[in-house]
């Protein structure tokens, strides 16, 4: 079975900026997220991957097909939703619809109709009058009312209000349920998408510096206090470390092995607790962790 | 299936979903024979990533709790009153030991503990 994409090699540069080299792949029917902070490069893979834009090396296949400007096989199963959305200004939401309708074979009109439903979406306003959230609910029914098989969502909660961002999760969480459609999704969020992503790739200028499931992620971070008299060596697998005389806390990326370093080396009255995914996900973007994955 | 999830809670996602049900089989709640939610539907449900049911799910199977059969998803397993027991008795065992272990660090002596288990379960 083909990835729901693979891109191999994929590079794009700008004055100042490099994204990649980028080795990366997506399995049908799963969930990924892409965090990095502002600048990282998130966009511009998403755009390398919805053919919007060309990468400078390297190549992005689509179930099996190029992408490419000049091919159309990967085209009617890729959607692309943001925060900044283009449609026809004057025209109002639902003509837009019925415009986008006719360049996607497997288009649902019934879809995109019980979709604005749900969604509370006006559909005769002309966009131009249309609030934020209802411009990017507009985005969403669109790119799913063309039953697309990869959809690749670029912010697309960015600023809007909770209610709106809750409802346009829940939409996400009913798509995943036929297990038809992967979902690749950028945020510097991490509420977002914490319960909603199978795993999470971390970009850090232009770089992936991870990837991972959340479950083991959640899994093996711990935060740990201990006492200790004497001086510490390095600890394994610790990514940060404080400590007021003899109390210390360390955060590790293994708490396994560093509770067993740490017994080893009669350190006292060790705890570990559990550490938040949004705390580890700083850690990891912060780029100060060494992040051990062996 | 309805479960409690919190963000909040010192467990994972995947924790509390294989503790409710678990509590749910031992307990009759869910019969032998009853069917699961398929793993998607359930993620839909709880609005969880759908590894977070399969490992759940994956977990549970371990435990002898619940099975599979091809194409028809997942199922309650038939468990015995004995297994049962076993299963509790080794859930008591591991919550004591992390509480015997706290209290003793505390200072409390082992008389104070077994004390404090009698009167425990005479409350009940």
């Amino acid at each position: 079975m083909h990835p729901a994409f693979r891109c191999t090699g994929l590079s794009k540069s700008y004055p100042g900026f490099r994204l990649g080299p980028l080795d990366l792949a997506l399995q049908p029917g799963t969930v990924l997220g892409y965090l990095g902070p502002n600048g990282s490069g998130k966009t511009t893979t998403m755009h390398c991957l919805a053919g919007l834009l060309r990468p400078d090396t390297g190549q992005t296949e689509v179930y099996g097909h190029i992408v490419d400007i000049s091919e159309s096989g990967w085209k009617t199963d890729v959607a692309y939703v943001s925060n900044r959305q283009s449609f026809y200004e004057r025209w109002s939401g639902g003509r837009n619809l019925a415009f986008l309708s006719e360049f996607y074979p497997a288009w649902s009109a019934d879809k995109a109709a019980n979709l604005s439903r749900r969604l509370d979406l006006p559909l005769q306003t002309p966009v131009r009058d249309l609030s934020r959230g209802n411009r990017v609910k507009l985005g969403l029914v669109a790119a799913l009312a063309a039953n697309p098989r990869l959809l690749l969502l670029d912010e697309p909660t960015a600023g809007l209000d909770p209610v709106v961002r809750d409802d346009f999760l829940g939409v996400l969480f009913d798509l995943l349920e036929t297990g038809e459609c992967a979902l690749f999704y950028s945020t510097h969020i991490l509420s977002d998408i914490g319960r909603l992503a199978d795993e999470l790739a971390f970009l850090v200028d232009g770089q992936i510096v991870l990837r991972q499931t959340v479950a083991d992620l959640l899994e093996d971070w711990r935060s740990i206090t201990f006492q200790r008299t004497t001086d510490l060596p390095e600890l394994k697998s610790v990514v940060e470390h404080e400590h007021t005389g003899r109390d210390h806390r360390v955060i590790s990326s293994d708490g396994d092995t560093t509770i067993a370093h740490l017994s080893e080396l009669g350190a006292e009255h060790i705890r570990p607790m559990m550490v938040s995914i949004d705390e580890i996900a700083v850690r990891i973007l912060r780029g100060d962790s060494h992040v051990a994955t062996d | 299936m309805l479960l409690n999830l919190s963000d909040q809670s010192s467990e994972t996602l995947q924790q509390q979903i294989v503790r409710q049900l678990r509590s749910r089989i031992l307990t009759g709640e869910l019969a032998a024979g009853d069917a699961l939610p398929s793993i998607r539907g359930l993620a839909k449900q709880l609005r969880v990533s759908v590894i977070t049911v399969d490992r759940a799910y994956d977990r549970l199977s371990q435990e002898g709790l619940i099975g599979s059969r091809r194409g028809k998803g997942y199922f309650v397993t038939p468990v015995s009153a004995k297994k049962k027991t076993a299963i509790a008795r080794q859930r008591l065992d591991d919550h004591l030991d992390k509480l015997v272990e706290d209290a003793l660090a505390e200072g409390l002596t082992p008389d104070d503990i077994r004390r404090l288990l009698e009167t425990a379960l005479d409350r009940r």
